[in-house]
């Protein structure tokens, strides 16, 4: 089965095929165990347990000391992004917004400031445009990754 | 008599103490916030009572709450953790009023030590080394300056300007060199005054390439003041202690046994009750200075538990009963070595990280402690700080300590949350670590730009085709605990580049 994974690094397709109990991907052969983890075997005999939990659209998987936070892209899912930097940086509190929905604004302008542990974050725009929905009113507390407002590029 | 043991706490440090007191065969009382009705720490008391009010202002830290909650359950002993009210003079005080035993030393000790400016005084009355420097006595700014200006040639550069009533970095300067001093002092009085009222400044040498090694410290009411050896604790960031050992690499018997009887001889300046640290920097000539005293128990407490085999928490109740200490002269025995796991990013600034905690699995084995205040299920959340738990490990040498935490560092799993998990793992691979040169500014000097993982190309390829399967056989169908866990969005990334609703 083919699909697509968002990482840090881009985008990254993997189609595993499937043979009996288990899985395959190039030399990597994968088995689900009865706890929800994966055996995962490799070529020269050594063998590898990964855990994994689907978050949101988030997979989390460990493997071998190592944590990897790969995001699902739904098929047919544009490949801009969106998300426009607008979104929180880290849980926090708003502390002024500085813009209202239908105003024009210049790259660089700063529309929204957070407070998060005892520092200011300035949520600045990356083009000129026009904000189109603003999320958040001051005093509102938000969580890690949420948009905080919308922009839309002229 | 202690009987009943109010714990004014929360977290990990609520745990450790609440396991105390059931060991102890104490009756426990609990308090907490609204937000921590599902904690951890509340099933290991004997009752819990809920903390009427919203900030931490109105729960944790409302001494006249916490005390009325006392009289209600009967108890007749407060222990404060760390953190919160532990250093409140004018808290110890008000429990000691209400006919309560407060579970550490007396207000009076905690005063003495909690202003920098006394403690360096005391300190120097009592014989014990404190940095080289000059107290500044001048308020008005020309004379300050002209005094800070002569100071400075008998300190010698590099040196350091300290706010006397400073903390948290404010009103503090490093100054390298002549030119830059009055500039500097300049600006150190200006944070002072906005910062504290005061701008009085005191100058120390600034002591770089320095290690931070730290005693711990008992004493009873019978008489009895010890020491039980030292932790290091070098490798910080921004002042946050990351990794810390017992004993200290580049310990000798005879500087252990001259520290030790430093910090004893700070102790009963001080007239010092229970368990404390007196903080030093150890500077590269083996010189040590006296930094401060924490008039409380520590979290890095657990390395000096494995290497010396005292129960520190456990004595601390011991000594609030007015019973005398019940270890013997100190024996120290192999290495502990401590991590503090954090919720947070160290790809991204170590900015502090939310969210559930899907999968938390931490390693077992021989020699491996875990201290933590969360288990599966539960959600990190803004409010608290952002500690999961520590790690602690013993092994019979430091090369064999260091090899057992790689081991259950690998082996401890946490998915939901972004952890510095990593980052420890890769710590322990460094050569300063390896081989015990740390100091202050190793995490600094290592990674100037940054961290970032290193991850075998082998071990990339099967995550992604562990998530390939995970979505293919519909495998997250199988754990339970992520549908329901938590109220609003569960992952840092669930709302970043959603598609579709």
């Amino acid at each position: 089965m083919h699909h697509q994974f968002r990482s840090p690094e881009g985008p990254i397709e993997v189609t595993v095929a499937k043979q009996g109990e288990s899985w395959y991907l190039g030399s990597l052969e994968a088995t689900p165990m009865p706890d929800g983890r994966l055996r995962i075997l490799n070529d020269d005999g050594t063998v590898m347990f990964a855990h994994l939990v689907k978050v949101g659209d988030v997979w989390w998987v460990h493997v071998d000391g190592h944590t990897f936070k790969l995001e699902r892209v739904e098929p047919g899912a544009s490949d801009t992004d969106d998300g426009g930097g607008l979104t929180a940086p880290m849980p926090g509190k708003v502390l002024q917004v500085l813009v209202d929905v239908g105003q024009t604004v210049s790259s660089g302008t700063t529309l929204m400031v957070l407070e998060a542990m005892k520092m200011e974050h300035r949520i600045v725009a990356a083009s000129d445009g026009t904000v189109t929905a603003v999320h958040f009113g001051a005093g509102d507390q938000v969580e890690q990754g949420v948009a905080l407002l919308a922009l839309e590029e002229s | 008599m202690v009987s009943k043991v109010l714990v004014a706490n929360r977290g990990e440090i609520a745990c450790r103490i609440l396991r105390a007191c059931n060991e102890a065969g104490l009756a426990s009382v609990a308090i907490y916030a609204a937000n921590d009705a599902d904690s951890m720490f509340l099933e290991l008391a004997d009752q819990a009572v809920l903390l009427e009010g919203e900030t931490i202002g109105e729960t944790y830290l409302d001494q006249q709450q916490i005390l009325a909650i006392a009289k209600a359950t009967g108890a007749d002993a407060i222990h404060p953790g760390f953190g919160f009210l532990s250093e409140r003079a004018d808290f110890a005080r008000a429990v000691g009023e209400a006919g309560l035993q407060w579970v550490g030393p007396s207000p009076e000790a905690i005063e003495q030590m909690g202003d920098k400016m006394t403690a360096r005084i005391t300190m120097r009355a009592a014989g014990v080394p404190v940095i080289p420097g000059e107290e500044i006595e001048q308020e008005e700014e020309a004379e300050a300056l002209a005094a800070i200006e002569s100071a400075s040639h008998r300190v010698g550069y590099p040196l350091l300007l300290k706010a006397s009533s400073g903390g948290g970095g404010k009103g503090m300067r490093a100054v390298h060199s002549p030119e830059d001093l009055i500039e500097s002092a300049k600006g150190a009085r200006r944070e002072a005054i906005a910062a504290f009222g005061d701008g009085r400044v005191y100058i120390e040498r600034l002591l770089t390439g320095s290690k931070h090694v730290e005693i711990q410290v008992l004493a009873d009411r019978h008489g009895r003041t010890v020491h039980l050896g030292e932790r290091e604790c070098s490798v910080q960031r921004r002042h946050q202690k990351v990794f810390e050992e017992a004993p200290c690499a580049t310990m000798t018997p005879d500087l252990r046994e001259a520290m030790g009887q430093a910090a004893v001889a700070a102790a009963e300046a001080v007239n010092y009750e229970g368990a404390g640290t007196v903080e030093f920097l150890l500077a590269s000539t083996g010189e040590f200075f006296f930094l401060e005293m924490n008039t409380r128990i520590q979290v890095e407490h657990p390395v000096t538990e494995l290497v010396t085999g005292v129960d520190l928490v456990r004595e601390q109740l011991r000594i609030a009963a007015g019973e005398p200490m019940s270890c013997g002269p100190l024996m120290m025995r192999g290495h502990a070595i401590e991590v503090r796991l954090y919720a947070e990013d160290p790809e991204n600034n170590f900015l502090p990280a939310i969210g559930p905690l899907a999968v938390f699995r931490p390693p077992e084995g021989p020699g491996v402690r875990l201290d933590t205040g969360v288990r599966e299920g539960d959600s990190v959340t803004p409010n608290y700080d952002p500690m999961l738990a520590k790690l602690i490990v013993w092994a019979p040498s430091r090369a064999e300590a260091l090899q057992r935490m790689r081991r259950a560092l690998d082996e401890f799993v946490v998915l939901g949350t972004t952890t510095n998990i990593r980052f420890l793992r890769e710590l322990c691979d460094e050569p300063e670590v390896v081989t015990g040169q740390t100091d202050t500014t190793t995490i600094d000097r290592l990674w100037p730009d940054g961290w970032h993982p290193s991850v075998p190309r082998s071990i990339e390829d099967a995550a992604l085709m562990s998530a390939a399967v995970g979505e293919s056989a519909g495998l997250h169908r199988t754990v339970s605990v992520v549908a329901g866990s938590s109220s609003g969005p569960v992952s840092p990334f669930a709302t970043l580049h959603r598609r579709f609703p």
